[in-house]
């Protein structure tokens, strides 16, 4: 495990709306803002937009999505990302319908494709903070 | 606002050299733009009295700054910021204002020193790699620079990708978008990439910037500004130029960012134009048969290539091709992007394209003129850093009656 000191990607700012995101990921559990009155899951977390009655609550979900569409960064736009190039940024559908933007790992990026199964991994960059990332399912 | 068809134009444009210009100030490349829309239209600078800017890549004028430098007396000095949707909206509040009566002439502005940041051109007074990695800051941006997400070009690619995924589009119908604005600039003295061709195999073998989006998809880094003056109809009149008449405008906004959900659709399978296109027409009192050439917002080829699917021009899934035959030439059905605009000609974020539309209207556009053009429809298309592409849509009609 790296420390804050070692690493030096930026690291996410958080704030009371992505709080149980973090602490969760700090657990390594993927946590994700459902209504519990109509049933779908929001990330970030926003007031529902589906229902009349929302109840709002985080909750752990499975960690399992699909590629949804990626890119590749051959250019580095931010120094500390230099040494990654090529890199890829990808969004994951969750199995319960939010996309979320990660890394695809353990994966070349040519063996990257849309629909790839994929289920989450969680990256210790320092004692703080667990980056969600995601490998190909087996 | 009712009637509004035809009753405010445009009646001056002031174009600065456009290019790498580190030798001027932001606010100095504004100043001399609108010193040259006045001379442009012979207009009287008293008559002006509203000014509408947008802020340009790296950070634009300082406020009031130019048109004090110009002795323009505005009472208004409005910034407007909606991404490249920004120039048709000033146009929009501009005859917002001229129609309450709080004005009688308005002054739009776009400024940028992009390609010289870091210099003492540049307000922005780190190094160049600041423009793309500009640190994201708030709601969801904060997080995705963790993972590595800067600059607009990944939002690009993102949709480009899964473009290519449903419906087969490849990098030669792409590299068809970037050739043929690159042999419209090729004909343009003053846009920047008129002397230098564009052939498929620079396209193919160029390098990556983020893949899918090569160096060739992605809009020019560049100085420069322009000035619009828009008046209304009547006292337009009686200024030199031919007047180029606001016959429509529409906007759209989608409230969803782009990850919130894959419903969002708009925001990964074409753009959510609709409302922009279909208002704009309806005040116009036109349909599109009736357009005679285009000018469409194209930071990115791929974003050309999703608006011509958006607003009907050509079916779902069928934009590559289009493209690639051919039908955004002068002779094809959609003659567009006629200077070559934000990719070969110069980045001014939405108002390079109203400036096209006028020049076209004007019959200035010399060898890229499409015959007896009377109408031109003009988009603006805000937001991909916000980062909910397509956050922000504008339509607007131009025509010469």
């Amino acid at each position: 495990m790296a420390t804050s000191k070692e690493y030096s990607k930026p690291l996410p700012l958080i704030d009371n709306s992505t709080k149980p995101f973090w602490e969760g990921a700090k657990r390594h559990e993927l946590m994700l803002y459902k209504c519990l009155h109509c049933g779908t899951y929001y990330y970030p977390a926003i007031h529902c937009i589906a229902c009349e009655n929302p109840k709002m609550e985080w909750v752990k979900v499975t960690g399992k999505g699909e590629v949804y569409t990626f890119c590749i960064y051959h250019s580095a736009f931010h120094p500390a990302f230099k040494e990654d190039i090529p890199y890829n940024v990808t969004w994951i559908k969750l199995l319960e319908g939010p996309l979320l933007l990660t890394n695809v790992v353990e994966c070349k990026n040519e063996e990257i494709y849309i629909g790839m199964p994929v289920e989450v991994v969680f990256d210790d960059v320092t004692d703080e903070i667990a980056l969600p990332k995601f490998k190909p399912t087996e | 606002m009712s009637n509004i068809c035809g009753k405010y134009a445009f009646v001056g444009l002031g174009l600065t050299k456009q290019g790498k210009l580190p030798e001027y100030t932001v606010d100095e490349l504004a100043t001399q733009a609108i010193l040259l829309a006045l001379e442009d239209s012979g207009i009287q600078k008293q008559e002006i009295d509203g000014y509408i800017y947008q802020p340009g890549i790296g950070g634009g004028p300082t406020r009031s700054a130019p048109i004090r430098n110009a002795g323009i007396p505005a009472r208004f000095c409005w910034e407007l910021q909606t991404g490249s949707a920004s120039g048709i909206s000033t146009v929009i509040a501009a005859i917002g204002t001229m129609e309450a009566g709080l004005c009688q002439a308005c002054i739009l502005v776009h400024a940028t020193s992009a390609a010289s940041l870091g210099t003492v051109a540049s307000k922005d007074g780190g190094s160049k790699i600041t423009l793309a990695a500009r640190a994201p800051v708030g709601g969801q941006r904060s997080t995705w620079g963790a993972y590595g997400y800067f600059g607009p070009v990944a939002v690009a690619a993102w949709i480009a990708q899964r473009y290519m995924h449903l419906y087969g589009l490849t990098r030669e119908q792409m590299g068809a978008v970037a050739m043929t604005l690159r042999e419209y600039a090729n004909k343009r003295s003053d846009a920047i990439m008129y002397d230098k061709k564009l052939t498929l195999d620079d396209y193919m073998n160029t390098r990556m910037v983020v893949a899918p989006m090569c160096l060739y998809d992605c809009c020019l880094v560049n100085d420069g500004a322009v000035a619009m003056i828009i008046t209304s109809a009547e006292r337009a009149k009686y200024l030199k130029r031919d007047p180029v008449y606001v016959m429509g405008f529409g906007l759209d906004h989608s409230i969803s960012q782009i990850g919130q959900s894959p419903q969002a659709i708009w925001h990964w399978d074409g753009f959510m134009t609709r409302h922009a296109g279909k208002k704009a027409f309806e005040m116009a009192g036109i349909s599109l048969q009736d357009v005679d050439v285009a000018e469409m917002y194209d930071a990115f080829s791929i974003f050309l290539l999703s608006q011509l699917e958006s607003y009907g021009i050509c079916g779902k899934g069928e934009s590559g091709a289009f493209v690639a035959e051919g039908n955004l030439k002068l002779n094809g059905r959609w003659p567009s992007n006629t200077s070559g605009t934000g990719l070969s000609w110069a980045y001014l974020q939405g108002f390079a394209h109203i400036t096209e539309g006028i020049r076209q209207l004007r019959g200035e556009a010399g060898e890229c003129q499409v015959k007896d053009a009377e109408i031109a429809m003009v988009t603006g298309l805000g937001g991909a850093a916000e980062p909910a592409a397509g956050s922000s849509i504008a339509c607007c009609i131009l025509g010469r009656k």
